[in-house]
């Protein structure tokens, strides 16, 4: 991953986030919201190899630790998706290539999104937070889940149209 | 053998890792990171949310309305009714018609208590997936807002500012399951704690084990030292359900809190206590009802009284008492 395509992944992210923060979290969207910033992350995690998966990762992690919103200590998201990135970096290599098969890749990024947030939750757990009932947890992740899956048609085929801008013409090849 | 690449990731997902656990340690051994860092995200969000939210609030009322749809099923014909009368205040922006009617509960609460307050916009709600329940304001130190002040709406508690720049403050609201509050049943002397669920609901602990909860007792805050994070006399729910089958030594309850934290549009924080505490003086009152009784009245036909002298055109009419 050249430093240029870390560079614009972060960009891009931030700008995601802001969106997030500012727009998405407002729409009070029945069971539970929808993030778009997670959805963004691992859609590109997905499309990276190990060690972009892995930075990737890390970088979005440390972003979504700014939330204002959060209680839990900066690194904890990091955390949670650096893990996240070397498993799904290490499970695609099974699938094949995404661009070819558009289902596996809804399915992939929305499993992705809700692994995510069950191990942020878990790491929570061990560090002692309070995140309340078993069932608001639940209801929360699925929630997040079934909103991926149905957004995720009509914003998935961005992901790679975006990262085809930032790869240099070595990559290209 | 495994390949070169292979381990060079590995060797990166464990700098990472152990990067992120670096960060964990730091901020859990009181390296304040997280909030000079978030400090400066929400100075940033803030003017952005500020902007979004006075374009985009119809569009996430919609959203909200839907999801409450089930709810206020039963209650389409009475807003029907309503809505007729509405229709003739369509003039003035519904938006600001709603927040001025917050802005005036709240403020008429605080009135009432003595409070001095500042009046806030709700300009964001925190993202689920950060799972804990806040707000942003659009009011913040330069308008004498601190943290841990307490932060109420026309009905009751919302919550306790949790965080604060020179424009914004975040609002951590009661339904936060990390959220207590010692209160006080109101009337009584009975003090409890009560617990944030995530949702609408909340678990009313009683500290007193003699002590009773009844369904329909309101809870007023009970207020803390200094008056920081909670002034006392603030209402705060209803108690819907005791549970009798608790193993514990203490009573307790769910709770309905009186604010809907859905559709709070505007807040007002108080800085400064009453002189005296309110207590009671704050728990919402039914609204009395007036019973009429009205005593059947025997029908007494009209007494027509013989004309000496009828003249044409002229027609009896019934004496005052026939039509009492």
């Amino acid at each position: 991953m050249s430093p240029f395509r870390i560079a614009s992944s972060a960009i891009f992210l931030l700008i995601v986030f802001v969106f997030q923060e500012t727009l998405v979290a407002q729409i009070d969207l029945p069971v539970a919201g929808f993030s778009l910033y997670l959805f963004a992350l691992i859609g590109l995690i997905s499309l990276e190899d190990r060690s972009g998966a892995l930075i990737l990762g890390f970088l979005g992690g440390l972003i979504l630790d700014l939330s204002p919103s959060t209680d839990s200590p900066i690194g904890q998201w990091a955390f949670a998706l650096t893990v996240i990135g070397y498993l799904l970096s290490t499970n695609k290599e099974s699938i094949g290539d995404f661009t070819t098969r558009p289902l596996a890749f809804v399915l992939f990024v929305a499993a992705g999104v809700t692994l995510s947030l069950f191990f942020y939750l878990a790491i929570g757990l061990l560090l002692g937070e309070n995140n309340g009932s078993i069932s608001r947890l639940v209801s929360i992740v699925l929630g997040n889940a079934l909103w991926t899956v149905l957004f995720s048609p009509v914003l998935l085929p961005i992901l790679p149209k975006l990262r085809a801008l930032s790869l240099t013409s070595r990559e290209r090849i | 053998m495994a390949p070169a690449g292979n381990n060079r990731s590995r060797l990166l997902l464990v700098v990472l890792l152990v990067t992120a656990l670096f960060f964990i340690t730091l901020d859990l051994r009181g390296v304040s990171l997280a909030k000079g860092s978030r400090s400066v995200t929400q100075s940033v969000l803030a003017p952005v949310q500020r902007a979004v939210s006075s374009a985009f609030s119809p569009v996430g009322n919609f959203f909200s309305n839907v999801k409450n749809f089930g709810k206020t099923k039963a209650r389409v014909t009475e807003l029907e009714t309503e809505n007729a009368k509405l229709q003739s205040q369509l003039i003035l922006n519904k938006d600001i018609q709603g927040q001025l009617t917050q802005l005036r509960g709240a403020l008429d609460l605080a009135g009432r208590a003595g409070y001095t307050v500042v009046s806030a916009r709700v300009i964001g709600k925190g993202s689920t997936s950060t799972f804990s329940e806040t707000f942003t304001i659009d009011a913040g130190t330069r308008d004498g807002i601190r943290r841990d002040m307490t932060v109420i709406a026309s009905s009751g508690l919302v919550g306790v500012v949790k965080s604060v720049t020179s424009s914004s403050a975040i609002v951590l609201l009661m339904s936060d399951p990390t959220f207590r509050i010692g209160v006080r049943i109101a009337g009584t002397q009975s003090a409890g704690v009560l617990l944030g669920q995530g949702d609408t609901s909340y678990t009313l602990q009683l500290l007193d084990p003699a002590g009773t909860i009844t369904v329909g007792a309101e809870l007023v805050s009970l207020g803390s030292d200094g008056d920081k994070p909670f002034v006392p006399g603030i209402p705060v729910g209803r108690v819907t359900s005791v549970d009798r089958t608790s193993t514990s030594l203490t009573q307790q309850a769910t709770v309905i809190g009186l604010t809907n934290l859905q559709t709070v549009g505007v807040v007002s924080v108080i800085t400064k206590m009453a002189k005296q505490n309110p207590k009671d003086s704050l728990v919402p009152t039914p609204i009395p009802t007036v019973t009429v009784t009205a005593q059947p009245v025997p029908f007494t036909p009209p007494i027509i009284l013989p004309s000496l002298s009828p003249s044409p055109g002229t027609s009896a009419s019934p004496s005052p008492k026939a039509t009492k």
